[in-house]
């Protein structure tokens, strides 16, 4: 089949001058000018590669146009970077660690209790940390900090007259 | 690559790291510095805001350091290029050899002026069809593997190396023919 034969040729013909750009272009960056070519290499394709390779140059950019983009990028990427950053767009308040731990222990935990009871909280004990809110993670932990509020709320006696009266109501519905 | 797409102001290294091949390309491409200036704005513009979803294809057998992070910052300059043409052949401008004799908007030609091979090589690659043309400068001009023209070009490796051989017996035609037209 004399298509594939040339095909098959054309192929074994570009393989090799890949070869020879391979170590032309290797010479080149070792600051040689030549590299050695195989027998096979058709000399025309040598000689225009050899040109191009020392007669092409690589442009740059002017350094104004350069420092401007760059300029540029960098106020596209802070644009970028402000919404991903967790807290960006929220606040920061200090939760205790049990609470993105799990749902188990936070109305065990006599801090979480005292915070949620709004009888004080104590920002220096050692089990405090910061919590971000504003990302996936914080929002998760809120919605558990949240369901364990309201349990541990439903569980525990009301401390005033009018929460007596609302927990009343409430059980007198679920009833 | 990791440290960019984690915090995008990390980008800065990528961009100076290939601003000159990006605007090297896009210039060879246009044959006008405002309109290189132009599409290399827009690839970087772009890859930025689509950082988040290049994926390294590079293994770890492929050596230290090895990304193919370049490819996919080509693919998006091709495209911009190709788009700058499009462009161009909806609302034709002046024919680039008479605005590059008028205005030398690009100082290619001029720097390299000095020497007549490069002038007339330079010539030879612009009367090259598009995919012939781009395969070369990626080659030669930025020194690109085959591999990465691949990539770049949407093609196999065996059909790039088919096309820089071709591509070249083009050129050396193109050349030998003015020659023995001057001479």
């Amino acid at each position: 089949m004399p298509g594939t034969d040339s095909r098959d040729g054309a192929e074994v013909d570009a393989l090799v001058t890949d070869r020879y750009l391979e170590s032309l272009l290797a010479a080149h960056a070792l600051g040689a000018d030549l590299a050695p070519a195989p027998l096979e290499l058709d000399p025309g394709v040598r000689a225009v590669a050899e040109r191009l390779s020392r007669s092409l140059p690589r442009l740059h950019p002017s350094f104004r146009f350069e420092e401007a983009l760059s300029a540029r990028l960098t106020a596209a990427a802070i644009a970028r970077r402000l919404p991903q950053a967790a807290g960006a767009e929220g606040v920061v308040v200090p939760m205790p660690n049990d609470v993105l731990a799990g749902v188990g222990g936070p109305l065990d935990d006599p801090a979480l209790a005292a915070y949620l009871d709004g009888a004080g909280f104590d920002e220096d004990a050692d089990h405090v940390r910061p919590l971000l809110i504003g990302g996936a993670l914080t929002s998760a932990a809120l919605s558990l900090a949240g369901a364990a509020f309201v349990a541990w709320r439903f569980r525990r006696e009301a401390s005033t007259p009018m929460a007596r009266a609302i927990r009343a109501v409430a059980r007198t519905r679920l009833a | 690559m990791e440290a960019a797409q984690a915090d995008p102001a990390r980008f800065e290294a990528l961009y100076r790291k290939y601003v000159a091949q990006v605007y090297s390309y896009a210039a060879y491409e246009l044959r006008d510095r405002h309109d290189a200036e132009d599409a290399t704005e827009r690839t970087f513009l772009a890859a930025l805001a689509h950082l988040a979803r290049f994926e390294e294809r590079a293994r770890p057998d492929d050596g230290e350091g090895a990304s193919t992070f370049r490819v996919w910052l080509f693919q998006i300059a091709r495209n911009v290029v190709a788009e700058r043409h499009r462009a161009r052949r909806r609302r034709p401008e002046t024919p680039l050899e008479a605005a590059a004799e008028l205005t030398a908007p690009l100082d290619l030609e001029r720097d390299v002026a000095r020497r007549d091979e490069a002038r007339e090589a330079l010539g030879a690659i612009g009367r090259l069809t598009g995919d012939r043309r781009q395969a070369l400068v990626l080659r030669f001009v930025d020194e690109m593997s085959t591999a990465e023209i691949a990539g770049i070009l949407g093609r196999s490796e065996g059909a790039v190396r088919v096309l820089i051989h071709r591509a070249l017996r083009s050129v050396a035609r193109d050349l030998d023919g003015r020659a023995g037209r001057d001479g």
